[in-house]
């Protein structure tokens, strides 16, 4: 039995396929490259095996995660070939790495994200300025549907928002806004990147059009570790046991 | 912007993108300028729909295996799509290479159900394609349709250039043959069709022109062109090991509604239910060997890494070999880790022995298709089935641990009674008894779910004569079974609308004339009448209502078997005259046997050797 991360891109229209798409992808695809994965027990056996972080329909991703267990141990560079070899266009195995078998799942470690958003305002503004404006405020509340009850309750997003910096291609435009953003994500706490491209709209006093809107994930990471400060990306954290 | 980026703004905006993106496993991918003959395979209706269908992928994978030609899909967008791309102008394109329709040299719709055909209109007019044949230019596609109601194609005709019956491996590989030589003669359009005509199963409906009496009756077709057969016959193919079957079929990305590898394992059907198109116009059965049956499970289950497996026919325990071969390919499937499926199997103790087998404890619902409720009722429409084979089979498995069975029945057969349906009242509680018999005095768990359709008279069938129930009888007597079912506890009842009956019935025995129904229907916004939340009645009333045309006179009419029928220049190969003597028989109470035991002179063995009659 061992244990691998991938590391993966999800471009092009496979934009389009949701999360539980590209996990029966996935699937079907470990079954016809014969890497024979370890399946739950029980009465509906599924294969061992999860996504770091699940990317929104539509998005694009530089760098995914898939964690997985199979019945024998693969040579990493194997894994990369037999699984691209069998993969439609659209994803691409571009990492590999052998895991220590710990209970602790990646998913759980992922603390923050990086994307590219880019989207178009409904008018001109300045809002290189606004941008500041946006982010020098102590509080930034947003109204959050709770999954449960579906009431509406406030969320203040300000602490989620690590980064915000206009991207080089968007310099001179009042209209097209290119933004790389760094957030909070994962199971603890987990900021969708549009929640705050439409709450800085709305400071703007405008509407956000989603239509307009291209947003790629660029990375993953987990926090600290080792004594190490900041970001360790998701390719490079190894989980331990506490 | 860009297509794509055009493209994009819209996916951006609907409800599962996927269905308009293509790129699936297997989908084909060729250079578009190095064929003669660009094939648009249209599904009318949505993507998941389309992709559950194993004739999609035969026909995608006999077209793609030729080099002259590409093959590529195109479906109905879900009216989230449509608006969308009305708004945009953006045209119907193609899945593959998204290109629009109107680039196509051919555009076959597959037509497997009457309530699709406003989607066809639908699909023309978004792709920009002109509706009817007789408005299409030089330049424009030629718009084809094969697939079960192809055999009464009369209510699409002034929409369709040409109509392909019968099994379609061979014929379209004809078709595109043609096609290229035509193309590189730089011959008018009209020549084309004046060639495919001659084509065995070809059919082009603006040679044929229909003649009605002066009360407005059929009369008969006159045909305008001389050369296009007087009676076009379907085609058939002869030897399915021979014939060519896709091993990697297209995987879709997204869930549809059938999701896995399928092999079909013989065409055609043996029995002659008399109500049953599909058991006449595939005729004759055709087996496909264990043998060539394995192989093709095998290559797919490796190719496409499903999960889960299935065969196909119209009753799968007919199959000659039956037995080894479910014991072979369940024994395939368990050590792949794939789920076999096996769909309308007849509940005998084989059956339940495998099902025992490959279900376990996750027992799936067994189904019991009786179709009428007293044995008079299944002389009648011939289906051999007692109620002695339901009560025994209903003990096996209650014993065995099921606990629920799915009948189905169908109302307004021809002379049916109430004293019919008392008997489907008597078949749910005897199994009911049944049930509480084994469970020592209780019901326990038992459940019977009675479900029921209305009998719809199909063109091809000894049936094609009668007269459907009026939508005031159907009422009467689903209300009638609905109250005498709830009195039996444990006993659940559902039945179909009689609106889309009533239709069905319509096109299904339609001539040229309900076309403008159609197309009124379609003006006025009917589509997807398939999907009862988009079926709208009082537009189609509105239809019938504005073009003069009275429903009543196509569904409700007994018509003399004497009379010419608008598809008499169709041709399933099973002869006007055995569909005649049946109904005769049907009429008498008689049953006719299964051919299995002999021939019974239904006419397809003019045509090809029966390989089943018989041998039981």
């Amino acid at each position: 039995m061992s244990r691998y991360v991938i590391q993966f891109y999800k471009d092009g229209n496979m934009r389009y396929i949701s999360h539980l798409d590209l996990l029966r992808l996935f699937k079907r695809t470990f079954k016809r490259t014969g890497i024979r994965l370890i399946y739950s027990q029980g009465f509906n056996p599924h294969p061992r095996m999860s996504f770091v972080q699940p990317l929104s329909l539509g998005y694009a991703s530089d760098k995914e995660y898939l964690d997985f267990e199979t019945t024998e141990q693969l040579d990493c560079r194997e894994i990369i070939s037999r699984l691209n070899g069998a993969m439609p266009a659209g994803v691409g195995i571009i990492g590999c790495r052998e895991l220590p078998p710990t209970k602790r799942t990646l998913a759980a470690l992922v603390e923050y994200a990086v994307y590219e958003a880019s989207f178009e305002l409904s008018e001109p503004i300045p809002w290189r300025e606004k941008l500041e404006e946006f982010l020098a405020q102590e509080q930034i509340l947003v109204e959050k549907k709770q999954k449960k009850t579906g009431k509406l309750v406030e969320q203040d997003i300000r602490p989620m928002i690590l980064k915000v910096e206009p991207l080089e291609r968007s310099k001179n435009n009042d209209k097209y806004i290119s933004l790389t953003l760094l957030t909070c994500a994962g199971s603890n706490r987990n900021l969708n990147p549009e929640t705050l491209l439409s709450a800085f709209c709305s400071f703007c006093g405008l509407s956000y059009a989603a239509e307009t809107a291209s947003i790629r994930r660029k990375e993953l990471y987990c926090g600290g570790q080792n004594g190490r400060d900041g970001l360790v990306s998701v390719m490079e954290y190894t989980p331990q046991n506490h | 912007m860009t297509w794509n980026e055009q493209l994009d703004k819209l996916l951006r905006r609907v409800e599962k993108p996927a269905r308009y993106i293509g790129g699936e496993l297997y989908s084909v991918e060729k250079d578009p300028g190095s064929v003669a003959t660009r094939f648009g395979f249209a599904f009318p209706d949505t993507y998941e729909i389309g992709m559950s269908y194993l004739g999609l992928q035969i026909i995608y994978h006999v077209l793609n295996g030729m080099e002259s030609v590409y093959c590529e899909r195109v479906f109905a967008p879900a009216q989230d799509m449509e608006a969308l791309m009305r708004a945009e102008n953006m045209p119907l394109f193609t899945l593959e290479t998204k290109t629009p329709l109107t680039e196509m040299d051919i555009v076959g719709f597959t037509l497997q159900y009457e309530l699709s055909f406003t989607n066809i209109v639908n699909m023309l007019d978004l792709a920009g394609i002109p509706i009817l044949s007789s408005d299409r230019k030089e330049g424009d596609p030629f718009v084809a349709a094969g697939g079960p109601c192809a055999y009464n194609p009369e209510p699409l005709a002034p929409v369709l250039d040409f109509v392909m019956l019968g099994d379609g491996e061979d014929s379209l590989r004809e078709v595109c043959a043609a096609h290229e030589e035509w193309k590189a003669s730089g011959a008018p359009r009209t020549a084309f069709l004046e060639t495919i005509c001659r084509i065995p199963g070809i059919y082009v409906p603006a040679f044929y022109e229909p003649v009605y009496d002066e009360e407005g009756s059929f009369s008969h077709m006159n045909k305008l062109f001389d050369a296009a057969p007087d009676t076009v016959e379907k085609r058939i193919v002869e030897d399915l090991n021979a014939a060519d079957f896709p091993e990697k079929n297209i995987v879709p990305l997204i869930d549809v509604v059938h999701d896995r590898a399928v092999v079909e394992i013989f065409r055609g059907c043996t029995r002659g239910c008399r109500f049953c198109q599909a058991g006449m116009i595939y005729r004759p059965v055709r087996e496909r060997s264990k043998e060539r049956i394995k192989e093709l499970a095998k290559s797919q289950i490796e190719a496409t890494g499903y999960d889960e497996m299935s065969i196909l026919s119209l009753s799968t325990s007919d199959h000659s070999e039956i037995e080894p071969l479910v014991t072979e390919l369940m024994e395939m499937c368990r050590s792949n880790n794939v789920a076999l499926s096996l769909p309308s199997l007849r509940l005998d103790s084989f059956s339940f022995k495998v099902l025992q087998e490959i279900q376990g404890y996750k027992k799936s619902g067994l189904t019991f298709a009786p179709e009428a409720g007293s044995q008079r009722l299944r002389d009648v429409i011939n289906k051999n089935i007692t109620e002695k084979d339901i009560y025994s089979a209903m003990e096996q498995a209650i014993e065995l641990g099921w606990t629920g069975v799915k009948l189905y029945f169908m109302v307004g057969l021809p002379t049916e009674t109430f004293e019919d349906l008392d008997g489907i009242v008597e078949i749910a509680g005897g199994i009911m008894e049944i049930a509480r018999r084994a469970g020592g005095g209780k019901r326990g768990r038992f459940n019977v779910t009675v479900s029921v359709s209305n009998f719809v008279p199909k063109a091809h069938t000894p049936f094609q004569w009668c007269a459907q129930d009026t939508e005031e009888s159907f009422e009467e007597k689903h209300l009638y079974l609905k109250d005498k079912l709830k009195k039996i506890k444990g006993v659940s009842f559902h039945y179909h609308g009689t609106h889309t009956s009533h239709l069905e019935a319509v096109f299904a025995r339609g001539d040229r004339r309900v076309c403008q129904v159609l197309l009124k229907a379609w003006e006025l916004g009917c589509k997807f009448d398939g999907w009862s939340e988009y079926f709208n009645y009082q537009l189609w009333q509105e239809a019938f209502r504005l073009t003069g045309i009275s429903s009543d006179e196509y569904a409700l009419r007994t018509i003399d078997p004497a009379a010419p029928l608008p598809w008499d220049h169709l041709s399933c190969s099973v002869s006007k005259k055995f569909f005649q003597m049946e109904w005769d028989r049907a009429q008498k109470e008689e049953t006719t046997h299964d051919c299995r035991h002999g021939c019974v002179g239904c006419g397809v063995n003019s045509r090809t050797k029966c390989q089943r009659e018989g041998t039981l």
